[in-house]
């Protein structure tokens, strides 16, 4: 039971030194690109696009945290996207039209993220529903119920200045100065310690270790004796833990939040996650390359349209680019 | 004595019809009952301060009309069920003539073929439902939308033309787009292209539209980018969020030569909005800010034009749809032909927004 146990668990840690090389394409990856962009828009070099960049970036490297753990199970989660979406327009409608205070409705925001991603790894592990089925059906319901709930209406967080607007400035400190005020997109420290303490969870604890096993081979760890289940929907409960912290992300940045909208978010949290090296069929990937992959999406997103290319350009190119990441994950299995 | 209370009078009743007045097309008043009329009328919800204005033009026109109406509707827009009910009771009551903003332009069918068999007028306001049954439908009454873009090229126009005149360069007019598939949009969009164009070329000027393939081959004249000395720049992002709205924004706010932008949606213009918050490029003096035009209204955009970092906007008018519906509905019952009626945009900025003329417009 030991051998077994450790065997798995050692071919967890061999995959992950595979990710090292991977890892290292993405970084040169991401330098290449912002060269490019550099050298080709003098206005991408700007201090102003940088911070843009970084705060339309936040949601979607938190959703990328969490869908690594599915991913790596070898399940998805389609319905973080619109869940986003959908736990922002009910914390957002229970501040602007309940009174409840901020904080109150972060928490509301996060804990139905929770609550939604559990639901998912329930039916995914207990009741055994294809990941794909279960999260593209709480993906439909999370995206009716947000409407139904707010009444169909737009909902807008406590602006910058408002009280309340105190959440805001997690993501971005505006510090006055005779001129034009200064930035600080500080979001990024709180998104890259987030993405070290997952990493730690990743490689570090049991719940890491699991996951990894899950998706590498089930059926050993089922046969070590592990409560397999209970971690298979721990998977799912991240996934949602992550949706509903991104929402609260999205929420500081954006200034509405538009019921029906979202869909195609955890596409971008998906495919960045794939570019930074967690194998489409489960088993293998890190967080710290979810987030680098989600770096070059953002990259991608910023800079074709500051170099003038339009709008189905653009898509093109970012589907090549996925595919070029999927490529390597294939070629990279095939050698060894 | 007695001239000078009707004259008190007549400017009273003036004033008090002033707010209704500014928003008919047309004949506003001229549209009188022949007999008893009682209309049912469904709006999309009850909870939106857009429908709420919609409601209180019906509740005005049904007064100046003399016919009575009654106006019901469910409470969120995405209660499709709950509106056929409504629908098909309103249908039951067998009223003069039923006015409806489609909530679902499939759910309605049965009950638009149900109201035609019953030999009920229908007027559709707000949206128009595409596949309704031939001869259902007497009206459709909705926002012009190739008109409000033309609104939003008019104000934009007058507040820039002198900085324009005196121009030494070349000078760049944004236009973000949240997508060129869909009929409002698009028309918007194209009406801010040429209106723009057609004033800057009565003045002297040359116009090129770059950008977007489709708003430059659908624009009247996509002019030539060397030699205009006004490039307009059209950006659609490559899906419609406000993210990606927001980075077109920034990629024409960051160039040099750029004076004003449109957005033309209420995303649209919040993603100018978004991208002005790291830029802080945008305001209402042309000399030293860009004057950004936006779309629509919602809690943002209000706050935006009140505080004049957006210049103004362009509200659509539920008021004036309210009033027209009933309108026509009275026209039809007194046996008039009648034919779709487009309603105009508004602009409003810092100044008009708190009118009554606006602000029911304006809705959260």
């Amino acid at each position: 039971m030991t051998n077994q146990n450790t065997a798995s668990a050692a071919k967890g840690k061999s995959s992950l030194n595979k990710l090292g090389g991977q890892k290292f394409i993405v970084i040169l990856v991401i330098i290449g690109l912002f060269l490019l962009f550099s050298v080709m828009s003098p206005n991408f070099r700007k201090y102003t696009t940088l911070v843009s960049m970084l705060d339309y970036s936040y949601y979607i490297i938190l959703m990328a945290i969490g869908v690594t753990f599915p991913l790596i199970t070898g399940g998805v989660d389609l319905s973080i996207g619109t869940g986003l979406i959908c736990y922002s327009l009910v914390g957002g409608y229970l501040i602007s039209f309940h009174d409840f205070p901020v904080i109150a409705g972060i928490l509301v925001t996060v804990l139905f993220g929770v609550v939604i991603g559990t639901i998912n790894g329930t039916l995914v592990a207990l009741m055994d529903i294809p990941p794909f089925l279960v999260t593209l059906c709480t993906c439909m319901i999370t995206r009716g119920l947000g409407s139904i709930i707010v009444g169909g209406f737009g909902i807008t967080w406590p602006n910058a200045i408002a009280p309340g607007g105190w959440f805001r400035k997690i993501f971005k400190l505006t510090i006055p100065t005779d001129g034009k005020p200064r930035l600080l997109p500080i979001g990024i420290i709180w998104v890259v310690l987030l993405v070290l303490v997952m990493s730690f969870v990743l490689n570090h604890t049991r719940i890491g270790r699991y996951t990894i096993s899950i998706g590498s081979n089930k059926e050993a760890a089922r046969l070590s004796g592990v409560n397999v289940k209970a971690y298979h929907v721990l998977a799912y409960t991240i996934s949602g833990l992550f949706a509903g912290l991104a929402a609260v992300a999205y929420s500081a940045v954006f200034s509405t939040v538009q019921p029906g909208s979202g869909a195609g978010f955890e596409l971008e949290a998906i495919g960045g996650a794939i570019i930074g090296g967690v194998s489409a069929s489960g088993g293998v990937g890190s967080v710290t390359g979810s987030m680098l992959g989600v770096f070059v999406i953002c990259l991608l997103k910023t800079g074709l349209p500051f170099i003038g290319l339009q709008a189905n350009w653009q898509q093109i190119i970012t589907g090549l680019v996925l595919i070029g990441a999927v490529l390597v994950d294939i070629l990279k299995k095939k050698r060894g | 004595m007695k001239k000078k209370l009707l004259a008190v009078v007549l400017g009273a009743s003036m004033v008090v019809a002033m707010p209704a007045s500014a928003f008919a097309a047309e004949g506003e008043g001229e549209v009188k009952a022949n007999g008893d009329y009682n209309f049912e009328i469904i709006v999309k919800s009850y909870q939106s301060s857009y429908w709420q204005a919609a409601v209180k033009g019906i509740d005005q026109a049904k007064e100046a009309c003399g016919v009575t109406a009654n106006s019901n509707g469910p409470n969120a827009e995405s209660d499709i069920a709950d509106q056929v009910n409504m629908l098909n009771d309103a249908i039951n009551k067998k009223p003069d003539g039923i006015g409806l903003a489609a909530c679902d332009q499939e759910a309605v069918l049965d009950s638009l073929q149900a109201a035609k068999d019953a030999g009920i007028p229908v007027v559709l306001f707000d949206s128009g439902v595409a596949d309704a049954p031939e001869g259902s439908v007497y009206s459709t009454i909705a926002t012009d939308n190739y008109g409000a873009g033309e609104t939003a090229a008019e104000n934009l126009y007058a507040a820039l033309k002198d900085k324009i005149a005196a121009a030494e360069a070349p000078v760049r007019i944004g236009e973000v787009n949240q997508e060129a598939t869909s009929e409002s949009i698009t028309s918007r969009g194209l009406g801010f292209i040429d209106k723009f164009a057609e004033l800057a070329t009565a003045d002297g000027h040359t116009v090129a539209v770059t950008g977007n393939e489709y708003y430059v081959n659908n624009a009247k004249d996509k002019g030539d980018e060397a030699s205009a000395n006004i490039i307009i720049d059209v950006a659609v992002p490559a899906q419609t969020t406000v993210e990606l709205c927001a980075t077109e924004a920034s990629n024409i706010l960051n160039k040099e030569d750029t004076i004003g932008i449109f957005g033309s949606n209420q995303v649209a213009a919040e993603g100018i909005l978004t991208a002005n918050g790291n830029l802080g490029v945008l305001g209402s003096d042309p000399e030293s800010t860009i004057l950004a035009a936006g779309f629509d209204a919602g809690s943002t955009i209000k706050a935006a034009v009140a505080d004049g970092t957006m210049f103004g906007a362009v509200t659509q008018s539920p008021l004036a749809m309210g009033i027209k519906t009933v309108e026509v509905l009275t026209q039809i019952a007194n046996g008039e032909e009648v034919t779709d009626v487009p309603t105009e945009g508004y602009w409003y900025n810092a100044e008009n927004m708190e009118d009554d003329s606006i602000a029911p417009n304006l809705y959260d």
